[in-house]
């Protein structure tokens, strides 16, 4: 069945991709994250102690089931393509920075949209800063950024992160007393292991075949008036807000919302420099992840660079606290500080004179 | 929906060139559109151009002469 036949096709996909996400939150992920690629990646860097916070270290199934799925399908279908060499560099920078941004928010692309369907408002604000920062990147690239292009190399590189990280979790699963587990907090609440796996397997698999990505559904819509990839956030965000309604964990408003806070211009900045960054880098942290499972070297440096991002916002205090009954959450001032050097770095980055 | 028809489909190595050529098209008056890569032709998701499958042979002249790189050209149903 081919999944990118039409809108229809593309939407029914994006919703499947909605259902999953539906189930593993009703199984045991927590509220309103359910499938949150920043958070998932960041209790995976908890879990291998690449950071110490207890309570966000968990070595997530899903993020290898991606991995894992966007490799085999791009393999049987011929769309593997181990390529490199496109500034490797920059692109770490570019992923740690979208993980500052994603962590003063409190979750990625995909997690503000599922927090929109669950009426968490301060996600509404952070979807304004993302297609602001969109707007800012595309900007750059009309003004000629690029990080040049990449080039075809060994058919063995481009599977090292998908093989590596399946080790790893096969590690994870023989050997876990090697790896930190929380007892409390976001990186205890889980699926069953299987069941995330599945889930990691099959919206990697359906993400790789219908091209999924939060930050292309928007870049296509403003540049080249498409709406194939807004179609599948669409289905996305209706299935999830038809889940959230079932499921009677539709809230509509600013405080309340689980893992998540109110301070607007932290929201909007956020996810800001996750959109301007990821317009740059070419995809969102989810579309790295595809992108590395089907054989790109240089999402997989983005993806790093996302993974040891992650370990730095909670070493050093970046990553903003949810809002409480008693505190009203946020980012700490070292985290006000690294995301406005972030956003400044994705100004130099995209903006930088070129030579002629 | 909009009827499928052959289109001359050129893809890029970079989304700056594609967008190079939507800048050079536009100046020059040269037909066609900027859209997303086909998912027949690339499991990128980067930026195409799309113009008449006619303009074949002119066009990798024509961006040759604006010193634009492309990739690859080909000639679907889109």
């Amino acid at each position: 069945m081919d999944l990118a036949k039409n809108k229809t096709t593309l939407l029914i996909s994006g919703a499947i991709l909605g259902l999953i996400a539906v189930i593993l939150a009703a199984t045991g992920n927590p509220g309103n994250m359910a499938f949150c690629i920043a958070c998932f990646i960041r209790d995976s860097a908890g879990a291998v102690k690449l950071h110490t916070t207890a309570t966000v270290q968990y070595f997530r199934p899903e993020i290898a089931g991606m991995l894992l799925g966007a490799f085999l399908i791009a393999v049987v279908t011929r769309e593997y393509r181990s390529t490199a060499g496109s500034s490797p560099m920059t692109r770490f920078i570019l992923g740690f920075i979208m993980m500052v941004g994603a962590l003063v928010f409190l979750g990625c692309p995909l997690r503000m949209i599922i927090r929109m369907a669950a009426g968490d408002l301060n996600a509404y604000v952070g979807l304004v800063g993302f297609v602001a920062g969109i707007g800012t990147g595309i900007v750059a690239l009309k003004r000629g950024f690029s990080l040049g292009r990449s080039h075809e190399t060994t058919a063995a590189a481009g599977a090292v992160l998908p093989v590596a990280w399946t080790f790893l979790f096969i590690l994870s699963l023989a050997v876990p007393a090697l790896f930190a587990l929380s007892e409390s907090g976001p990186g205890s609440m889980h699926a069953p292991m299987i069941l995330s796996l599945a889930g990691g397997i099959i919206f990697g698999i359906v993400a790789q075949r219908i091209r999924m990505c939060t930050i292309g559904g928007i870049r296509d819509l403003i540049l080249t008036k498409n709406t194939d990839l807004f179609a599948i956030l669409a289905g996305f965000f209706v299935i999830m807000l038809i889940g959230n309604l079932a499921l009677g964990k539709f809230t509509l408003g600013f405080s309340g919302q689980p893992i998540a806070h109110a301070q607007h211009i932290w929201n909007f900045l956020g996810l800001y420099a996750v959109g301007f960054a990821g317009v740059l880098a070419g995809g969102c942290p989810l579309r790295q992840i595809i992108l590395a499972g089907q054989g790109s070297s240089d999402a997989a440096v983005t993806f790093v660079g996302m993974f040891v991002g992650a370990a730095f916002c909670h070493n050093f205090g970046l990553a903003s606290a949810a809002a409480s009954a008693e505190a009203a959450g946020g980012p700490s001032m070292a985290g006000k500080v690294a995301l406005i050097i972030a956003i400044a770095v994705t100004f130099v980055i995209g903006f930088m004179p070129k030579k002629k | 929906m909009r009827q499928k028809q052959l289109r001359l489909i050129t893809t890029f190595h970079t989304t700056a060139d594609a967008l190079a050529c939507e800048k050079a098209c536009k100046a020059q008056g040269f037909s066609g559109r900027i859209i997303p890569v086909p998912r027949q032709l690339s499991a990128g998701c980067g930026l195409a151009w799309s113009c008449e499958p006619e303009l074949e042979g002119e066009f990798a002249g024509f961006l040759k002469e604006h010193q634009v790189e492309f990739d690859e050209m080909a000639v679907i149903l889109f």
